[in-house]
């Protein structure tokens, strides 16, 4: 046995122990040390950069580090073997996408229009905003020598008698707290209660002078972050927020890599618990205790996920979705409950999952569709979620299309060698002197953060303004010189945004010709697939009357730049709308309001999937859209 | 009912683009009809045929094509027998001996191939490099240089180095930029895109869109060539409108049906015979798809073409 210690830039360090030949990936990942490693640890991406401090690796050379980096003790983990006692430094690039998770006791005005807007929207739409839980008081004559009626037999018939009920359910939580609860107030209580026609269930029981609040958690399970929030069921208040990166990503970037790695033998508990337990329980937790609410009170849950997160959350082999014909277990179901999966709330919860379309148009679009309210409208909508997947929904209040497309993980920094999530440090908006060539930029965190990488709303602006500058060329190419700019010995361009003294980590922040390949083959796979959907239709971008843009790729797109790098079709600016995180949201709307989660019931069953793989003009409209704007530039007339 | 021709007319056409000095010239393109449609315009200049000579002298080629050959020791002495063959419009010198993962041979000593070929013969040339990006980037610009005067066509640039040869053969020496792209609309496009806004004039541009011998997948370089010529003509589409020259026999002479020996494929027939049958069907196909040049190596071939061009024109 050898000593692995795993040393963080912050000081702090992490101490296991290894077997000779042991993989330091594997390793790390046993540890819980995140270390990103998008391509699954085979040497592909160049992304498990550690340094070796003291000790000894086996390790092999790869393309991703130079001789010199090689001298400085820089490694690959996935590629290095354990072959002596070693420590070694997880630079904070590397660690950078396992943000610390955010919790905010009241979400910031903004966030909070969100769902205000959202809330009023739909009820506009004639959609109530009702759900089947409720507080409900009873007041029961006190057991005497002469009414000798048991405490549950005693709550049922108050219960039924009050509401003119066939059937109350009374679950062993309850039983266990029931003839405390009855005597120490007098028999007049508080029931958290489900009714529906002729049924009751009842959840929970306190003591008349309780204040009850009827806990619900709404939550966006992303393939790289999961947010959440905490409602009171009443009211649709929000109580609670909180974000954290899915902790899944140790096992791939992607979907593909994470059902990958669920197939191997106990990954489907791993990828399960490393999404409930080590996300989602935590997430909880800390929101519950910054507003000192009892975890046993949230009675309800929505999650609105892809096909492929709500299959791993639900602990459902995923292995069919990968393979044709790509066939998802479901689509909806209801007979999922929190201690089923182990979800630490009320262990009785019901858990509502978004419904999905298809094997890569999951829950988390049918909700945003929701959200977007395209279907309430006669004008032409088109909602695009911009993700992993790049996914796309567009109609009116008569019919919608959707179909998804394989964008990649660019948009939330993934494949980008300094690409990061839109956290603390990641360059957010950026705009480039077309003379001096010297960069301005905003960073996410507090004033003077420094800058570490580049989220994707940072990426779009960065290309954008090197385009508009003839610093690149329509293929991504670097045409001009500067100070900025260089070239590695393969005579690979990169433009440096950040020297090492300006940046917050150890590396200068630069956006190389690689990147900016991935980043066109991201945004040519959204702009095609849109031609291809409206081409399919008979329809050509100028129908659209508006676009609506969700995702996680950072606070705000900066619209003019995301069409003049050819990445939305070239409208009027006024048409687009940035609608934030559509699919948590959505999730909150379903879990407040049983209607509207029948509406996503239907709109799912209404929604046309298309498959975009068995178009065959795909390819030629994305080899197309592979160049900035686009080969064909009449397709983008307002860039010069 | 009578018949009522209808012709079909474009507002646009395909440029013309000349090489070659002095009064020895030829023109590639110049038509707004799609190939062969003499009923529906008269053609400007018909295709064009050129002949295949490489550094490498005769080593690998086909019996036939030896014999024609014949006497010939020099590579000047090869060229200007190529240069003389019944049906040839120029004369096509590939420099393969160049390839870093073959020969190996210095740029200068191509070069100096380069000189002797274009000492020997007045007609118009074609220089096309040896396949391999980085050394093309070195050598095709020394060859441009080389040429100056000839206004020669240089084959080819591609995306990853149509910088350098783009820049000295397109501005600094002023021959004629072959882009070269792998049978695909878009990148040919792209690559015309990016070769001008270097500056190049776009009617100094000839396109090699990529090819294929006839068979399985030869299919996509039928459909490229016909929809470049559509965009071209039917949308107007100035950066599809350089007239494409296709290189023939580099790709039909490596397939197994001119490969082949007779011992090993008796039934086959002719070794020869099958390595001129498929570089004549691929040509005419070329050709039928919208090729405005191709580059053969067999003199049967070289007649054959040249008097199915003349036929139909």
């Amino acid at each position: 046995m050898f000593k692995v210690t795993f040393a963080f830039e912050d000081g702090s360090v992490v101490e296991t122990y290894a077997n000779e030949g042991d993989n330091l990936l594997e390793i790390a990942r046993e540890a819980n040390v995140a270390i990103d490693a998008p391509c699954s640890g085979n040497g592909a991406c160049g992304k498990c950069r550690v340094q070796l401090k003291s000790g000894e690796l086996d390790t092999k050379k790869t393309l991703h580090i130079s001789d010199e980096e090689f001298q400085d003790g820089w490694r690959l983990a996935c590629m290095s073997k354990i072959i002596a006692d070693v420590k070694v430094l997880v630079p904070d690039i590397a660690s950078a996408y396992k943000s610390r998770m955010k919790v905010a006791d009241l979400s910031s005005k903004e966030e909070i229009a969100i769902f205000e807007n959202a809330k009023r929207e739909i009820q506009l739409a004639g959609i109530d905003l009702r759900n089947s839980l409720d507080v409900i008081e009873v007041k029961m004559a006190p057991p005497s020598l002469d009414d000798t009626m048991p405490d549950v037999e005693r709550l049922s018939r108050a219960l039924r008698k009050f509401m003119n009920l066939k059937r109350v359910r009374i679950p062993y939580t309850v039983l266990r707290k029931l003839p405390d609860v009855l005597r120490n107030s007098d028999f007049a209580v508080k029931c958290v209660v489900r009714t529906t026609p002729d049924d009751m269930f009842v959840y929970d029981i306190f003591e008349n002078k309780e204040d009850v609040v009827i806990g619900g958690l709404a939550v966006d399970i992303g393939t790289t972050t999961v947010s959440a929030v905490l409602i009171n069921m009443e009211n649709g208040e929000i109580l609670a927020k909180s974000s954290a990166g899915n902790g899944q990503i140790r096992f791939g970037a992607d979907v593909i890599n994470r059902i990958i790695e669920a197939v191997k033998p106990g990954g489907r508990e791993k990828l399960q618990d490393a999404v409930i337990k080590e996300t989602i329980n935590p997430m909880i937790h800390e929101m519950c205790r910054s507003i000192s609410f009892p975890e046993q009170q949230i009675y309800r849950m929505c999650v609105a996920s892809n096909t492929t997160m709500n299959h791993l959350f639900a602990g459902i082999n995923a292995d069919p979705l990968r393979m044709e014909p790509y066939i998802p277990a479901f689509f909806k179901t209801n007979s999922l409950f929190a201690s089923d999966i182990g979800v630490e709330i009320n262990q009785d919860a019901h858990i509502i999952i978004a419904p999905n379309i298809g094997s890569y148009v999951g829950g988390d679009i049918t909700a945003g569709t929701l959200v977007s309210m395209i279907w309430n409208r006669p004008e032409f909508s088109l909602f695009i979620d911009l993700g992993t997947n790049g996914e796309l929904v567009f109609g009116n209040s008569d019919f919608m299309m959707s179909c998804a497309c394989s964008a990649g993980p660019a948009f939330e920094g993934g494949d980008i060698s300094c690409g990061m999530r839109a956290t603390d440090g990641a360059i957010e908006a950026c705009t480039i002197d077309k003379e001096t060539m010297e960069p301005s930029y905003q960073v996410v965190g507090e004033p003077g953060t420094k800058p570490v990488g580049l989220c994707g709303s940072g990426i779009i602006d960065v290309i954008s303004e090197l385009f508009s500058a003839g610093i690149i060329n329509p293929k991504g190419k670097f045409v001009r010189e500067g100070e900025r700019i260089r070239h590695d010995k393969y005579g690979m361009g990169s433009y440096v945004i950040a020297f090492e003294s300006e940046a917050g980590s150890s590396k200068d922040v630069e956006i190389t010709e690689v990147d900016i390949d991935n980043f066109i083959r991201a945004k040519g796979a959204i702009f095609s697939a849109i031609r291809t959907m409206l081409t399919s239709l008979d329809f050509d971008v100028s129908m659209i009357d508006d676009v609506y843009v969700a995702g996680g790729i950072g606070s705000g797109i900066n619209m003019r730049n995301a069409v003049k790098i050819g990445m939305l079709p070239d409208i009027p600016l006024e048409k687009f709308h940035y609608i934030g995180n559509s699919s948590l949201t959505g999730a909150y709307l379903m879990l407040l309001s049983t209607p509207a989660e029948k509406k996503t019931y239907e709109l799912a069953a209404n929604m046309t999937y298309m498959e975009l793989s068995t178009v065959p003009s795909y390819m030629d409209e994305f080899v197309g859209a592979c160049f900035i704007p686009h080969t064909d530039s009449s397709l983008f007339p307002s860039v010069e | 009912m009578p018949f009522n021709q209808k012709p079909q007319k474009f507002n646009a056409k395909i440029n013309s683009v000349t090489i070659g000095s002095g009064d020895k010239t030829v023109t590639f393109g110049g038509d707004s009809t799609f190939p062969f449609y003499t009923f529906d315009a008269p053609s400007e200049n018909c295709a064009k045929v050129g002949v295949e000579i490489s550094d490498m002298g005769l080593e690998g080629m086909s019996e036939g094509v030896k014999a024609y050959y014949d006497g010939a020791s020099t590579i000047g002495e090869i060229a200007k027998k190529a240069a003389a063959m019944e049906g040839a419009d120029f004369v096509a010198l590939i420099l393969e001996g160049g390839d870093p993962n073959g020969e190996n041979k210095p740029i200068e000593d191509l070069i100096a191939v380069v000189k002797e070929v274009a000492e020997a013969v007045d007609c118009p040339l074609v220089v096309e490099g040896c396949k391999n990006v980085e050394k093309d980037a070195e050598l095709l610009p020394k060859v441009a240089e080389a040429l100056q005067g000839r206004n020669a066509l240089i084959l080819s640039e591609k995306e990853e180095n149509y910088k350098a040869i783009g820049a000295a053969a397109g501005l600094a020496y002023n021959q004629i930029v072959g882009a070269e792209s792998a049978v695909d609309i878009n990148l040919a496009k792209q690559l015309n895109v990016v070769t001008t806004q270097l500056g190049v004039d776009a009617k100094k541009i000839v396109m090699n869109i990529g090819s294929a011998a006839a068979g399985y997948g030869y299919e996509y370089v039928v459909s490229t060539m016909d929809r470049i010529k559509g965009a071209a003509l039917g949308q107007n589409d100035n950066m599809l409108q350089m007239p494409i020259i296709t290189p023939v026999s580099a790709e039909t002479w490596g397939v197994k049906e001119a490969t082949a020996s007779e011992a090993d494929m008796p039934e086959w027939g002719p070794q020869d015979d099958r390595g001129i049958d498929m570089e004549v069907m691929t040509a005419a196909a070329d050709l039928a798809a919208g090729s405005d040049a191709v580059i053969l190596r067999h003199p049967e071939s070289v007649k054959t073409i040249s008097k199915m061009i003349k036929a139909l024109a």
